[in-house]
């Protein structure tokens, strides 16, 4: 095994709090992403 | 008074049929016509398979909730399609077979003004020889009956294991042409944490089996993404978390045969190989439903609508990788021949895949099939929905929802891991899906910012939040639409 991530990384990916807040983030990131629109790709000719 | 019927209630089917029924008034009739009685949140089958949630917790009945929506619903499958109707029946029908009930194997002729094809994939098990869901130790989590299975198979032998037997499991893809990988992915993160919590991990060698050329590439050509301040290929990724996770990895791999514990692959050196195993959980091929057509007179019409997959607004003039585009994409997943046909989500055919074609010394093709997932579904289906309605109240063909993968972000919340506390998610967002070269040549046709990834425990509660609030959507619940597909 090798550790790839370290413990202070996994402290950060594991901590609750700072989680939430992380949590927070990506919902309005993804939102962001995800509900930004979508449309055609091709000119109207 | 029009008649829309739509064939499948998974994400697609379920989706159209509910925008549909909210925005269309009641003298307009919204038939879904499906073989499975319930609906399924397919993404959560993943903890079905780990035992973390039980199969009544994914799924709903949809008699009930169609019966109280007004929305018309036979349990049945549909055999082949008449777009111009037959001899006797003037309106385009397709013809469909009850499953279930007094009415089992009566066949009727559904007919309708507008249908959508939302039948997705057939899990084409067969297409790998020995490859059956809870045989020769393989299982599947493609549905929440194989997801079960899944779960009793892996159970057993984390029983044996606590009593001392080493053991090896092998995730990934079962056919060289697979794709959901993205599942398969989320699987493996699972597995091997449960082994952790069941304290017989160190009784485990895990290794990841695929047809991808590299890690991460998931049937999209891999990503380059954001990283925390780096920005990282998504291939760097996935080695980072299967090396820290110690799970072992073959790449290239096109499972041909699986005999009990034995999975026979040939690789891109044209290899073939053998991996042995005591579980395995492998994604077989997707394929079409092998639906027939047929035109007024009788005479068979099948190329018209199907290419495996049905035929849409795509551009399926082959050509080489190097010439592909994203305008090669569908927009509007309206068949060219019967314009009041549409098939949104993983029915319809694609016009080539979107990571590079591989083949190995042999000529075998091994790289993966286009993925659709959850969200393009859920988009393409309102799409289409809306394309119906607007086309309804004008009272001529309007298409003006257009929605390209290649002008279409996606997230992809895999689970890494279940617990409130101790769970995890890699969480990756995608801008477009299919990359578009020219705009962002730069960054691997993807756009750097909006396609990122992050790993940790907020990714488990965002994809538990996902769940809650699909299921809540799904049973069309208060101000259901507000929740974006
Ligand atoms: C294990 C797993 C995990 C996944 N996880 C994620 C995830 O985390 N995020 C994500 O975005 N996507 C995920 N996906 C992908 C996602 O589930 C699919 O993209 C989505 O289900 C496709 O929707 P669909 O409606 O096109 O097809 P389906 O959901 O497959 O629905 C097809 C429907 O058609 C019906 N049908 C079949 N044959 C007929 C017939 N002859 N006549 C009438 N009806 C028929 C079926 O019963 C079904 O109701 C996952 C997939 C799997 C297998």
């Amino acid at each position: 095994m090798t550790e790839r991530i370290s413990k202070y990384q996994r402290f950060k990916m594991m901590n609750p709090i700072i989680q939430f807040f992380k949590f927070i983030y990506l919902s309005i990131k993804i939102m962001i992403v995800v509900a930004g629109g979508h449309g055609g790709t091709r000119e109207v000719k | 008074m029009s008649k829309i019927v739509i064939l499948g209630a998974g994400i697609s089917g379920h989706v159209a049929a509910s925008h549909l029924r909210r925005k269309l008034s009641k003298e307009h009739e919204v038939v879904v016509v499906s073989p499975n009685s319930n609906y399924q949140w397919i993404p959560s089958n993943i903890w079905v398979g780990i035992g973390r949630m039980k199969s009544k917790e994914i799924l709903f009945p949809l008699a009930p909730l169609y019966r109280k929506k007004n929305i018309g619903f036979l349990q049945a499958k549909a055999i082949s399609f008449h777009p111009e109707g037959d001899a006797v029946e003037a309106k385009p029908y397709v013809l469909s077979e009850y499953v279930i009930g007094e009415k089992k194997g009566v066949q009727e002729k559904v007919t309708y003004d507008y249908l959508i094809n939302a039948t997705g994939p057939k899990l084409n098990f067969e297409a790998t020889d020995g490859l059956i869901p809870g045989s020769n130790k393989t299982y599947s989590v493609c549905t929440y009956g194989h997801a079960d299975h899944a779960w009793h198979g892996l159970n057993g032998l984390i029983q044996e294991m606590k009593k001392g037997k080493k053991a090896k499991i092998l995730i990934g893809t079962g056919h060289a042409k697979a794709t959901c990988q993205g599942a398969a992915f989320e699987y493996i993160l699972n597995v091997e944490q449960e082994l952790r919590k069941h304290k017989v991990r160190d009784m485990a060698e895990i290794t990841w089996i695929s047809n991808e050329y590299q890690l991460g590439d998931f049937g999209m050509d891999g990503m380059l993404l954001s990283y925390n301040s780096m920005t990282m290929k998504s291939s760097e990724m996935v080695e980072m978390i299967f090396e820290d996770r110690d799970i072992k990895w073959i790449l290239g791999a096109g499972v041909e045969k699986i005999e009990d514990g034995l999975a026979h692959y040939e690789n891109l050196d044209g290899e073939h190989k053998t991996e042995s195993y005591d579980f395995a959980m492998l994604i077989p091929a997707f394929s079409g439903h092998g639906f027939k057509a047929f035109d007024k007179g009788n005479q068979d019409i099948t190329d018209k609508l199907f290419k495996g997959f049905m035929i849409v607004d795509a551009d399926y003039t082959s050509k080489p990788y190097e010439e592909w585009s994203v305008q090669d994409w569908p927009e509007t997943y309206q068949n060219p021949s019967y314009k009041n046909i549409f098939a949104p989500g993983i029915a319809f055919a694609p016009p080539h895949a979107i990571s590079k074609p591989r083949k190995s010394k042999n000529g075998t093709d091994i790289s993966p099939a286009p993925p659709r997932t959850g969200m393009p579904s859920g988009i393409t289906a309102k799409l289409v929905a809306d394309n119906i309605i607007d086309s309804i109240k004008k009272g001529k063909e309007s298409l003006e929802h257009k929605g390209s993968m290649g002008n279409m972000g996606a997230a992809c919340i895999a689970s890494a891991g279940y617990g409130l506390t101790q769970g995890s998610g890699v969480s990756i967002t995608t801008y477009p899906i299919v990359p578009d070269y020219h705009k962002y040549p730069k960054s691997q046709g993807r756009k750097l910012g909006k396609t990122f990834g992050e790993i940790g425990l907020a990714g488990h509660w965002l994809k538990l939040a996902l769940h809650y609030a699909f299921i809540y959507k799904a049973k069309m619940k208060p101000f259901w639409w507000l929740i974006p597909e």
